[in-house]
């Protein structure tokens, strides 16, 4: 009669050693896996990339772009044309030495533009940017003559925080691809240079309550 | 006389017997016809009755995954009368997708909800979103003490912005949880569902921390003129009733080098996508000079979405 | 053979008036089901009260429990088959016929609950995949499976014998017997284990909630089945000695204190110190926001529980069955609210990004679960008759 004991008593615990055996091998074989997290994998990877390569569908690049003075880590970048944009580029078409010989003059005037740029104790003037002797580019506090597709440099003085971060690509935005050359946003794709300051608006859409 | 009764009673059973499973019977099968939709066409029929037995995505031969996407762009012609373009695109070679989210520039417009809401054909009658963005007070920085159902002019006084989605973690609890591999990460970090593999038992949502997976609770209902058309298998194309979906980082676009329509759509430029494995990317630089940080650290979910201030 | 299944479809189907109406009440019940289930199929899950928040409700609460009642068959076969129990040995039977039906239920409530139940056949390893061994869920449907194997089975080979006039054979079926021992306890401690394995939900994420299951389920579990030995003791014609419905009370009672005693270990470590993650308790216990509507529930299943445990434990009146049912009836009822929605719904909520919202079933719930209790008693009475006459007819050789 012994031995259906022993074997009764074998069968039971068979089951609960087989999970228990599972379960402790589960954890073990868990912790010693070779999970790779993200931040071993990033700091491996320093490895140049051939970015025109990468992607295998060629990436249009778009019309209107400027090679920005200055590289990021990767090299050259390029940004938003600005002078295109701007309706009534030249200025000098107006602003000469000649007579003033538009009809409307005093509509077209840029009397429209309210400057909300700076502090409330040191507020911009209009000459504090734009140049007086020569109205197609914009001039620095030490002299220099910016072209106004290359207005980072422009803002730059200042907010040199942003510019360092926008070459980077911390501030800004990239134009539709993440692959291929790099396109970013010019500064006054996204501030109004006179009023950079984004305006209080209403969200494009809402979430609905769950209930 | 008794076991005449006892006859008697036996006959009646049975025939209640036989009435009742019949109805039932045939209400099953009514069930199931009217389940198979009320298909105009038999080639419609056909063609579904092909797709119900289809492999499971990653086993698919490429033979079989061009089958499958003939099958389901013709289905769109039929029944929908639209051109779509379903894509098996692979996924890009040396990428691991990361993004970053400035919470400083973050302004609660929601353009990124929006955006999102339209590139992947999402649910409008359940207003399925998979962006969520939470308005903050300064001193928090969990979003499950934030308000996720703001609708005022923004921003407000005193509050910061910040947006969850999907966080397409390196470690995903949703992907142990799934009992029929029908989540799984792709090799460049995107988390994917096969749509068509997934029964519907819903416990990669209760496994997901980040509350980052949707499911389809109805049959969705998108207006015509609004389903973007250019569609990957495993990303915005048509999903029906039972099935879960999630944010893919815009598969159907990052895999042909854009960025995804929240990043694309965000007017203040507080979204930043690219690629990790790339050490000249703007992720990267975001990553070594910035100050980020990853949601629910601790529960080692390893997320390649992180936060930083300016 | 045939004669057997003859037998059998003749014993389910004659029987008294009430036998009749009884039935034809279950089937009118599985009919409210089918109905509602084809509403379901129709609209999708939507037409649940479920939502991207409580994405698991009535159904998978009253899964939870019922694995737990069909866990605990295994209190009866271990007191019969290794204390050599004579009384119990009796009814060991009964309990596997319950196991049955609750597992018929559980896996129903399962495929209910599935959003693409057509699409089950993925789950099946070979034609499917199925994510075995990370998954819980795989190894829930495996150990179901297996478990509804060994109690269906095993049962009826014995109840084959019995109606053939032999003895049945004791090394073919008893080593199943001692495996279903282990197995019932496997089976309850995965299917907490599907819960206790995320940590996306703490108020789920704590070690104690697999024996905690157990706890619930033995007390639970016994008293379901020592009410239907009272609808077989009184309706039928097996007689059945007080002094089982007496080992199964204490049984009861043992289990019951030991979850309450769990009980209160949970209640400490949320309450004590509370912290963010103890949100989930504070909904369940005393509502979030505004947000109460499990509150009267909890503490209603909590009184009841304890009035339950206290009146089988200090038994007044010795075994008056008018005192013992409802104390039964009570705890059943206590342990199904805790241990169903008062355990999904608080998992839930708030979600992982604090959202709060409230959850009740809706009336299409309702019916297919109405429809699928019907199908579990149908299952029961039509495995219970036969056997018992069976069983009866060898006792008397």
């Amino acid at each position: 009669m012994k031995r259906p004991t022993s074997r009764k008593s074998l069968f039971c615990i068979l089951p609960f050693c087989i999970i228990l055996g599972l379960l402790v091998l589960f954890p073990v074989l868990v912790a010693f896996s070779n999970q790779q997290g993200v931040a071993s994998k990033v700091k491996k990877a320093t490895q140049k990339l051939d970015k025109q390569g990468q992607v295998k569908i060629s990436i249009p690049v778009p019309k209107n772009i400027v090679k920005v003075n200055e590289e990021y880590q990767g090299g050259v970048f390029f940004t938003e044309a600005r002078k295109t944009e701007i309706k009534r580029f030249r200025c000098s078409s107006c602003h000469n030495n000649k007579k003033v010989t538009i009809l409307n003059a005093a509509d077209i005037s840029h009397a429209d533009i309210q400057v909300i740029h700076g502090d409330k104790g040191k507020p911009l003037a209009c000459d504090t940017c734009h140049s007086q002797d020569d109205r197609d580019f914009l001039v620095t506090s030490k002299g220099s003559k910016i072209d106004l597709d290359h207005v980072y440099d422009m803002c730059g003085q200042c907010h040199f925080r942003q510019k360092k971060d926008w070459i980077g690509g911390a501030h800004g935005k990239r134009v539709t691809y993440w692959a291929g050359e790099r396109v970013v946003k010019n500064c006054t794709s996204c501030h109004n240079p006179h009023s950079p300051r984004f305006e209080k608006r209403w969200p494009q859409t809402y979430s609905v309550p769950h209930n | 006389m008794d076991s005449d009764k006892k006859k008697k009673i036996n006959r009646r059973t049975f025939l209640k017997g036989t009435a009742s499973t019949a109805i039932a019977g045939s209400a099953v099968v009514t069930a199931g016809c009217k389940a198979k939709g009320l298909l105009g066409s038999s080639e419609a029929f056909a063609l579904e009755f092909q797709e119900y037995f289809k492999k499971h995505y990653r086993l698919m031969t490429k033979a079989e995954r061009e089958g499958t996407v003939a099958r389901l762009e013709k289905l769109a012609r039929l029944k929908q009368n639209i051109t779509i373009n379903v894509d098996t695109t692979e996924p890009v070679e040396k990428v691991l997708y990361g993004y970053a989210f400035n919470v400083t520039r973050c302004e609660g417009y929601m353009e990124c909800v929006e955006a999102c809401v339209k590139e992947n054909n999402l649910d409008r009658k359940s207003n399925t979103q998979y962006i969520r963005i939470f308005e903050m007070e300064h001193g928090q920085m969990s979003p499950d003490q934030g308000d996720g159902k703001y609708f005022h002019m923004v921003p407000a006084e005193g509050h910061f912005y910040m947006g969850v989605q999907c966080f397409q973690c390196q470690n995903p609890p949703c992907v142990k949880a799934c009992p029929t591999k029908a989540t799984w990460m792709e090799p460049d970090g995107i988390v994917v569902v096969d749509y068509d593999w997934c029964i519907g038992c819903r416990y990669c949502m209760a496994a997901c921390p980040y509350w980052g997976r949707r499911f389809n609770w109805n049959q969705p209902e998108i207006p015509k003129e609004e389903i973007t058309k250019e569609q990957h298998y495993l990303g915005n194309r048509k999903r029906v009733k039972g099935m879960m979906e999630k944010c893919t980082f815009c598969i159907q676009r990052s895999r042909k080098g854009k960025l995804t329509a929240c990043a694309e759509a965000c007017p203040t430029g507080a979204r930043v996508f690219g690629n990790l494995l790339d050490p000249d990317s703007e992720i990267r630089f975001v990553l070594e000079n910035k100050k980020v940080y990853r949601l629910k650290e601790d529960l080692g979910t390893d997320p390649k979405f992180w936060y930083f201030i300016d | 053979m045939l004669s057997f299944i003859k037998d059998t479809l003749l014993w389910n189907l004659t029987g008294s008036l009430g036998y009749q109406i009884y039935l034809g009440l279950l089937i009118c019940l599985m009919l409210i089901g089918v109905y509602g289930y084809f509403i379901q199929f129709k609209l999708g899950l939507a037409a649940t009260n479920m939502s991207n928040i409580v994405s698991w409700g009535f159904y998978i609460s009253n899964f939870t429990f019922l694995v737990g009642v069909a866990a605990a068959a295994v209190m009866l076969i271990l007191p019969s088959y290794i204390f050599k129990d004579k009384d119990l040995h009796k009814v060991v039977i009964i309990g596997e016929v319950v196991a049955v039906g609750a597992l018929v239920m559980c896996m129903t409530f399962v495929f209910v609950d599935l959003g693409r139940p057509l699409q089950f056949w993925h789950l099946i390893p070979g034609i499917g995949q199925l994510n075995f061994p990370s998954s819980l869920l795989s190894w829930d449907i495996l150990v179901l499976n297996g478990y509804l194997a060994l109690n269906a089975l095993v049962p009826a080979y014995i109840v084959f014998c019995h109606y053939q006039g032999k003895e049945p054979v004791g090394k073919y079926y008893k080593p199943f017997v001692f495996l279903s021992i282990g197995w019932a306890v496997g089976i309850h401690m995965v299917t907490a284990f599907l819960y206790q394995g995320l940590p996306a939900r703490p108020f789920w994420n704590n070690p104690l909630l697999g024996p905690r299951f157990l706890a619930s389920a033995f007390a639970a579990g016994p008293a379901i089945i020592s009410l239907v030995l009272h609808v077989v003791n009184s309706r039928m014609d097996y007689k059945i000695d007080n002094k089982i419905f007496n080992k199964l009370r204490i049984i009861i009672v043992s289990a019951a204190i030991i979850n309450l005693l769990m009980l209160f270990s949970e209640i400490f470590k949320e309450f004590y110190f509370p912290t963010h993650h103890s949100q989930s308790a504070m909904y369940l216990f005393f509502g979030l926001e505004g947000h109460n509507s499990l509150v009267p529930w909890i503490w209603t299943a909590i009184s009841i529980n304890f009035i339950g445990t206290i009146v089988l434990a200090i038994n007044p009146f010795k075994e008056k069955q008018i005192f013992l049912i409802p104390a039964l009836i009570l705890l059943i009822v206590g342990i199904w609210i805790e241990k169903g929605i008062g355990l999904i719904v608080p998992g839930l909520v708030p979600s992982p990004m604090g959202e709060i919202t409230s959850y009740a079933p809706s009336s299409v719930e309702l019916y297919i679960t109405v429809g699928i209790l019907g199908l579990g008693m149908f299952v029961v009475t039509m495995l219970l008759k036969p056997a018992l006459i069976i069983e009866k007819r060898y006792e008397k050789k």
